[in-house]
């Protein structure tokens, strides 16, 4: 049995234990098989967490990608909590367009969300760089619990003396909604849909890095959304009605038959 | 090179035990291949986690074919053996975990105090359920203790579309106890819809009530089925009410489809290269 088989079996899984489990699943996974441990961590995406930066009093999302060891980096005062000092921190190339997409991407989150956390980590590749955009925001309306989290990771391969880039994004968007009620019990319905897409941009200071992944991001966040809201409250609702019929199905027969009926004599009339 | 710590053996089964259980409907097989590829240890998953076989299919509500009928795996139904009553043809059957087949079919005793009764409220149901299922598989369990009768219903409808990357299930159970020729019976329940989606993802509905009521022995059978159609059909139509709920107001608060601009964000203009704030530092 191969690392490689096991890692595939191990992801198979994860798309079919309720996602509601997530963390317990993944946990029990690493403790079954902890070869796997790295690898799962970076390629199962996790409800995100926050975390407050003592230093700017700021929240700040927690991922892999912010993680070395046991420690998180803090995109306000890139430091680690607890405390490393030989943590990996990107470039300081790097870091200034940090800073920058979290000041940019804090304004996207603004205007799309009106609430809820965004962080933005980079790190350097060896003719570019990678990174993730996450954002988490938690509504609770009408006794009605809800919670979004986007997990964007980004990878800019820079080309022709850094005049153009080809971008690939793989985009995580997970949505929870849990109520428990008198009338209807206890509904949990949640879980994630992940989309990919790639696209090669223009570099320039018109066209910089933030402002080419930044546009596809949106468009595949808005394209994600409008996907959660079908499969969502519309497949899983039309299946759970599939399953079982409040009215009567011998009356819908009937109707259906009388409906056929009906349609025939008028087709023969012609 | 890290030396793991590695976890006892009872500790394995007892991951791959709640992985099994956890299988979403239809999924059992592609859940059980790779449990079995984890763990790398077919004697110990055999030994170890059978019993976390018979539990999934009992917990689902696993329908069988049985000769000319259908009949449910339930906790409720269970003999010795990995054998399972069919109250409606009045035998038992050995049924195979893995294989989802019945055999060695025999004749079964029945609670002749409780079987009037059960042969009631199983046409009833069975009516019922033709009503409102469109592949409801229905089992009725009789039992009497006391002068008291104890019926148990369990009812199950699936729809598996692999192909479209989903599946979902109904179980109902519901249990009534009365005392026949007089005054009201009790009749408690729990009704459970799960609903697994994925296509690039994973999505998933599970929702279940308990719900508690009393119902007429004047007629037994027919105060018991109105009191589960009518609990049935609440929940039904409160879970459709939340639906619309979660979409209209719930969901929508956590993102908007577009910024109140009316407009998408203006990348050029937050991320372009600011000239003028270049400059603020030179034109004083």
């Amino acid at each position: 049995m191969s690392q490689e088989q096991q890692l595939d079996c191990a992801l198979d899984l994860m798309r079919r234990l309720p996602p509601q489990q997530i963390e317990k699943n993944l946990s029990d996974l690493i403790d079954l098989v902890p070869e796997l441990c790295e690898d799962l961590l970076s390629s199962v995406d996790q409800p995100l967490k926050i975390a407050r930066d003592k230093e700017t009093g700021k929240d700040y999302l927690l991922c892999d990608y912010n993680r070395d060891g046991d420690s998180y980096r803090s995109p306000w005062s890139n430091k680690y909590d607890p405390q490393l000092p030989d943590g990996a921190v990107p470039s300081d190339r790097l870091r200034k367009l940090e800073i920058r997409a979290n000041d940019v991407f804090d304004t996207y989150r603004e205007l799309y969300f009106e609430s809820g956390v965004c962080s933005v980590y980079l790190w350097d590749l060896d003719h570019g760089f990678a990174g993730v955009v996450l954002i988490k925001k938690a509504g609770d309306t009408d006794k009605i619990k809800g919670c979004w989290d986007s997990i964007h990771v980004i990878e800019v391969q820079e080309k022709a003396q850094g005049r153009s880039a080809h971008y690939k994004l793989t985009s995580t968007v997970m949505l929870w909604l849990q109520t428990i009620k008198a009338g209807s019990g206890t509904m949990n319905l949640g879980g994630s849909l992940t989309r990919q897409t790639e696209a090669d941009h223009n570099v320039s200071d018109a066209n910089p890095h933030i402002a080419n992944f930044g546009k596809m991001i949106e468009e595949m966040e808005n394209k994600i959304r409008s996907t959660l809201n079908e499969i969502y409250f519309g497949k899983t609702k039309d299946i759970v009605n599939d399953l079982r019929s409040v009215g009567d199905l011998n009356m819908k027969a009937k109707q259906q038959m009388l409906a056929t009926e009906l349609n025939r004599k008028l087709q023969d009339r012609d | 090179m890290t030396d793991y710590e590695r976890i006892s053996d009872s500790d394995k089964v007892r991951i791959v035990s709640g992985f099994i259980k956890n299988a979403p409907p239809g999924e059992f097989n592609e859940v059980f291949n790779d449990v079995r590829v984890l763990l790398n240890d077919d004697r110990l998953l055999k030994e170890g986690a059978s019993s976390a076989f018979s539990e999934y299919n009992m917990e689902q509500f696993t329908p069988v074919k049985v000769e000319r009928d259908h009949v449910l795996i339930t906790q409720q139904g269970k003999l010795d053996g990995s054998r399972f009553v069919d109250p409606r043809n009045k035998r038992s059957f050995k049924y195979d975990h893995l294989r989802k087949e019945a055999s060695e079919i025999q004749p079964a005793s029945v609670d002749v105090t409780a079987e009037p009764h059960r042969v009631s409220l199983d046409t009833a149901v069975q009516g019922y359920a033709k009503e409102h299922y469109p592949d409801g598989v229905v089992t009725v369990y009789g039992s009497s203790s006391g002068g008291k009768i104890k019926l148990v219903v369990c009812i199950e409808d699936h729809k598996f579309s692999p192909q479209n990357f989903w599946n979902g299930r109904w179980r109902s159970e519901w249990e009534a106890t009365f005392s026949p020729g007089g005054g009201n019976g009790e009749i408690k329940g729990v009704v459970r819809a799960q609903v697994h989606y994925y296509e690039d993802g994973n999505v998933q509905l599970v929702s279940f009530k308990d719900f508690t009521d009393s119902f007429s022995t004047a007629d037994p059978a027919k105060g018991i089925v109105k009191a589960i159609e009518k609990a049935e059909n609440d929940y039904q139509s409160a879970l459709s009410d939340n639906y619309k709920t979660m979409s209209q107001t719930t969901f929508k608060a956590l993102r908007r489809q577009l910024p109140i601009t009316r407009t998408k964000f203006d990348w050029n203009k937050h991320a372009g290269y600011k000239l003028g704030s270049e400059l603020k530092g030179t034109v004083q």
